[in-house]
């Protein structure tokens, strides 16, 4: 009877250490609901400047062969319909909807003659990014984040490193060695997409209701539209960067 | 109830108490042993702060005091929890700890004294004032230090080894240059996480920025410098390349009377 009063005491001062060292993070306010008749968003984020010489970010290359230098872009707009390419839209204000679902494939994020690919990543808060390198050369994966953990590891050839995204936050990587970066955008709910080629964006299951819709392009900067979301239908939204 | 049977109940129950205690103690984060760094921004801390240190780092921590504009490198922005100097893995916070050392010891080769003129109260006193300044600590802890283990004896073979992970595994060159003085190709065109120039640093000085014991430069290979574009090498390197490094880069050390020359 004592061994068991001492080995209870011993297991619940155990767990008081535990919730100690740990203490739980509580997530900003997103309830998840069941939607069955949810309605949707689609649409194109386009640009009306001078579609036919889009703004080039230079690769230094300085140590790259000719043939193998590339030039990453900053914006890429089709020129059949001045769609924009990666830019991130989501619904800023929603508190209640469908439960986001984290991948268990890792998206992942290769570097590939020196530049970024995908050069936008959006995902849900959880996710976990799989880092690549596939050059025969070193790089390193610099994130300036407050929220989640930053980190700066050097990556040589074939290297893959796994990392977790837990909070919300927009997080700039990038290789310092040839001053490239990318975008990795987290959200807390799982209403956001990214603009395609075409500069197309879809957005599914949306309960009832009033919601800000908000566009973000590294360059081109931030937009916002007020949508009503009804039950079925489809609301088609187009945002226009002068 | 026998005598001898109430002495082994009673033994168990002190036991159990005792393991307790020594676990309570071990899962706590680690803190010196020689002196007490409050977990609170106490008074005497705010004061200390306003009157030592935000001349150059700022009445709130975001490194923009009146004397910074003049200092290269520029003193330490508090606000996103970015220490360089540190015994945790590449992008933890540092451990009260660290930020007490980096104070005691302060920075060569920067504006940063050895504040050694405080009290050792003093300088601890600091430590939460300079926490409160970021959100990521209300955020995230400080990961566990990293094992150092048993340092390898320099002998020639290490040199050579850490001569063919510099020169030809993670090409340091790129930044550091061939003879590491900070003058690779890639050297200028390197700024912080704050938008501000940095230079790579030049080994010849033999005035490490983080401690000269060899120890303390095999932890800036293994942590990284947070803040700065020099990453950890923990993942990329085994626990012996990273002596090898250490030992090739102590080696570029010029005595001051070959730099005269």
């Amino acid at each position: 009877m004592i061994r068991t009063v001492s080995l209870c005491i011993f297991v619940l001062f155990f767990c008081c250490d535990i919730l100690y060292s740990k203490e739980l993070v509580t997530e900003d306010a997103y309830t998840v609901i069941d939607v069955s008749d949810g309605g949707s968003i689609t649409g194109h984020v386009t640009c009306t400047g001078d579609a036919g010489a889009p703004s080039l970010d230079m690769y230094a290359g300085w140590e790259l062969s000719k043939p193998s230098q590339v030039v990453s872009e900053k914006i890429v707009i089709n020129r059949l319909n001045n769609g924009v390419r990666n830019a991130v839209v989501s619904l800023s204000n929603i508190e209640k909807g469908k439960k986001g679902v984290v991948p268990s494939v890792h998206p992942v994020i290769d570097q590939q003659m020196g530049i970024f690919l995908p050069r936008v990543t959006a995902i849900l808060a959880g996710t976990t990014i799989d880092l690549l390198n596939g050059d025969e050369e070193l790089h390193n994966v610099h994130t300036k984040s407050v929220r989640n953990q930053p980190f700066n590891f050097g990556m040589s050839y074939k290297q893959r490193i796994s990392k977790d995204f837990d909070y919300p936050e927009t997080v700039k990587l990038s290789c310092d060695i040839h001053k490239e970066y990318a975008w990795i955008v987290v959200f807390s709910n799982p209403y956001f997409d990214v603009t395609d080629r075409s500069g197309y964006f879809e957005i599914c299951d949306i309960p009832e209701g009033t919601y800000e819709l908000r566009v973000w392009h590294e360059e081109l900067g931030k937009q916002e539209k007020e949508v009503i979301i009804q039950a079925r239908k489809r609301e088609n939204i187009a945002f226009v960067y002068e | 109830m026998k005598p001898k049977g109430l002495f082994y109940k009673a033994g168990f129950l002190s036991a159990a108490v005792f393991s307790c205690a020594v676990l309570s103690v071990g899962m706590r984060p680690t803190t010196a042993s020689a002196i007490e760094i409050p977990k609170e921004v106490t008074e005497e801390g705010k004061n200390v702060y306003k009157k030592y240190c935000s001349a150059c780092h700022g009445e709130e921590g975001a490194g923009d005091g009146p004397v910074s504009r003049s200092m290269i490198p520029k003193p330490r922005n508090f606000t996103r929890g970015a220490y360089k100097f540190r015994t945790t893995p590449s992008g933890s916070l540092p451990t009260d700890e660290d930020i007490y050392k980096t104070i005691s010891y302060g920075v060569p080769n920067s504006t940063m004294i050895p504040w050694d003129i405080l009290t050792e109260e003093q300088r601890a006193s600091v430590v939460p004032v300079l926490k409160s300044f970021s959100e990521a600590f209300e955020f995230r802890e400080p990961d566990a230090p990293v094992a150092i283990g048993l340092p390898l004896r320099p002998t020639e073979r290490t040199i050579l080894e850490g001569k063919k992970i510099y020169e030809e595994k993670l090409e340091c060159w790129k930044c550091h240059g061939v003879e590491g003085r900070g003058d690779g190709p890639s050297a200028g065109e390197q700024e912080d996480d704050f938008g501000f120039p940095i230079k790579p640093f030049d080994f010849t000085t033999g005035k490490f920025k983080g401690g000269n014991s060899p120890s303390d430069v095999y932890l800036r290979f293994t942590t990284g410098l947070n803040g700065t574009p020099m990453p950890s090498f923990a993942k990329e390197l085994s626990d012996e390349e990273r002596w090898y490094l250490t030992h090739y880069v102590m080696s570029l050390v010029q005595s001051e009377e070959c730099s005269k020359e």
